[in-house]
């Protein structure tokens, strides 16, 4: 993949995750919905060769943030873990079975949730819904029709 | 190199976290960017735009409509200033028992405005409306809706705001007991969708169940009279010093679609 097109997919799925995390739920899926722009950022580590992965991860990590309110910083830090363990584990996932990524997708995500809620728990104490842990799950249950739509939206 | 490049912008996350937390300085940045980003707003909303305007279109009576949308905002305006009045009634039947005291009745500047979304964060218990600096909305400003109180301002673009609800554990609000006005603040709770808890109310003090709290007025960010909750549970914790009392919001959080922003005459 070019550069111009890895930053055009970029665009558009940061665009799209943006967008899906904005989304009204009812409350108790909204908190044990995927971290969207976890999934979608992985999708985008995978299938593009970029240099710059941990700049994005900041930068879209804190557009997140902006955008939900959240404290700035807290999911860019989350988000940079996550996206760290993933390109580590970047050979495999890439020719692995659906369900071994679901596996990867699993463990990024609980990266992402831990880092989360220490930073949550640092600031504001030990308060928090519990569904929120059922995060990791829905994302890896979610990734084979994410990709598939993301493999669409890249051609 | 490559653990260089990763600790760098942890370390960046890291300080905007310490900064954001303790200080308002990256406030005008998260404005600036919220503003960049409300389009957003627009897109997830697009769908009831269309039905909107189909509904408009396929009518005949565009005019009813648009006069029953008027009617609707009217009617919760109105039964949001009803809730000022009922308290006031109150405390002028306990004040004029003891004393022949005269009332100022607060007056308050209502502007009415449309939920866009309901929270879109899984830590927080917040919404957004469709009235912004542009409308005159600012920080700190209470909104309420048809049946009590819903939260406040924290976040103001040109065309969007944030309201932080009453049950996020982060809003805390000065209230008191409209039967005997003993004074307390309120405490959202995470773990409790539709809840929230009522702090610093000493053990001896006569609370029961189905007592109603009204906002105190107390320390002017908020005006007093709007309806907050029903005591829901009391316990007497054996070695605290304050009751565990819970509340169950006045105002369904879930049914929001119209809300009022709350600003003084002289604001």
């Amino acid at each position: 993949m070019t550069k111009n097109n890895s930053l055009l997919l970029l665009t558009k799925i940061t665009i799209i995750a943006l967008i899906v995390g904005a989304i009204s739920l009812p409350s108790a899926l909204e908190i044990a919905s995927p971290f969207w722009m976890l999934i979608f950022f992985i999708y985008w580590i995978i299938y593009t060769d970029t240099k710059a992965l941990y700049l994005f991860a900041l930068i879209l990590g804190l557009l997140t943030d902006i955008l939900q309110g959240n404290i700035l910083g807290q999911n860019a830090l989350a988000l940079l873990i996550s996206s760290a363990f993933i390109f580590n584990v970047k050979k495999s996932f890439y020719v692995s079975n659906i369900t071994t990524q679901q596996v990867y997708i699993f463990i990024a995500s609980l990266i992402y949730l831990i880092a989360l809620l220490l930073t949550h728990i640092a600031i504001q104490g030990f308060d928090f819904n519990w569904l929120i842990l059922l995060s990791p799950f829905t994302g890896s249950i979610i990734w084979p029709a994410i990709r598939l739509f993301l493999a669409k939206l890249k051609h | 190199m490559r653990l260089f490049k990763l600790l760098v912008p942890i370390l960046i996350s890291i300080i905007l976290i310490v900064l954001d937390a303790r200080f308002s300085y990256l406030d005008n940045f998260k404005r600036f960017t919220l503003t960049l980003l409300s389009p957003i707003y627009f897109v997830v909303d697009l769908p009831n735009h269309v039905v909107d305007w189909v509904n408009d279109q396929g009518s005949e009576k565009a005019q009813l409509i648009s006069e029953n949308e008027y009617l609707e905002g009217k009617l919760i305006e109105l039964k949001a200033r009803l809730q000022t009045y009922n308290n006031l009634v109150l405390e002028n039947q306990k004040l004029t028992q003891l004393l022949d005291a005269t009332y100022t009745i607060p007056e308050h500047q209502i502007t009415l405005a449309h939920v866009k979304s309901i929270s879109q964060s899984r830590l927080k218990k917040q919404i957004i409306i469709n009235k912004g600096s542009k409308d005159g909305v600012r920080n700190t400003q209470l909104i309420v809706g048809s049946d009590g109180v819903v939260g406040q301002v924290t976040l103001v673009t040109p065309l969007y705001s944030t309201v932080l609800l009453i049950t996020d554990p982060t809003q805390h609000m000065p209230v008191k007991n409209v039967r005997n006005g003993i004074r307390g603040v309120t405490k959202g709770l995470a773990t409790n969708e539709r809840g929230m808890s009522v702090e610093f109310i000493p053990l001896d003090s006569d609370v029961k169940l189905g007592d109603i709290f009204v906002t105190s007025g107390v320390g002017t960010t908020y005006p007093p009279g709007y309806l907050v909750g029903e005591v829901s549970k009391i316990d007497k914790p054996p070695n605290e010093a304050f009751l565990t009392i819970t509340l169950k919001p006045m105002q369904n959080m879930d049914k929001l679609e119209f809300i009022l922003i709350i600003s003084q005459k002289n604001d």
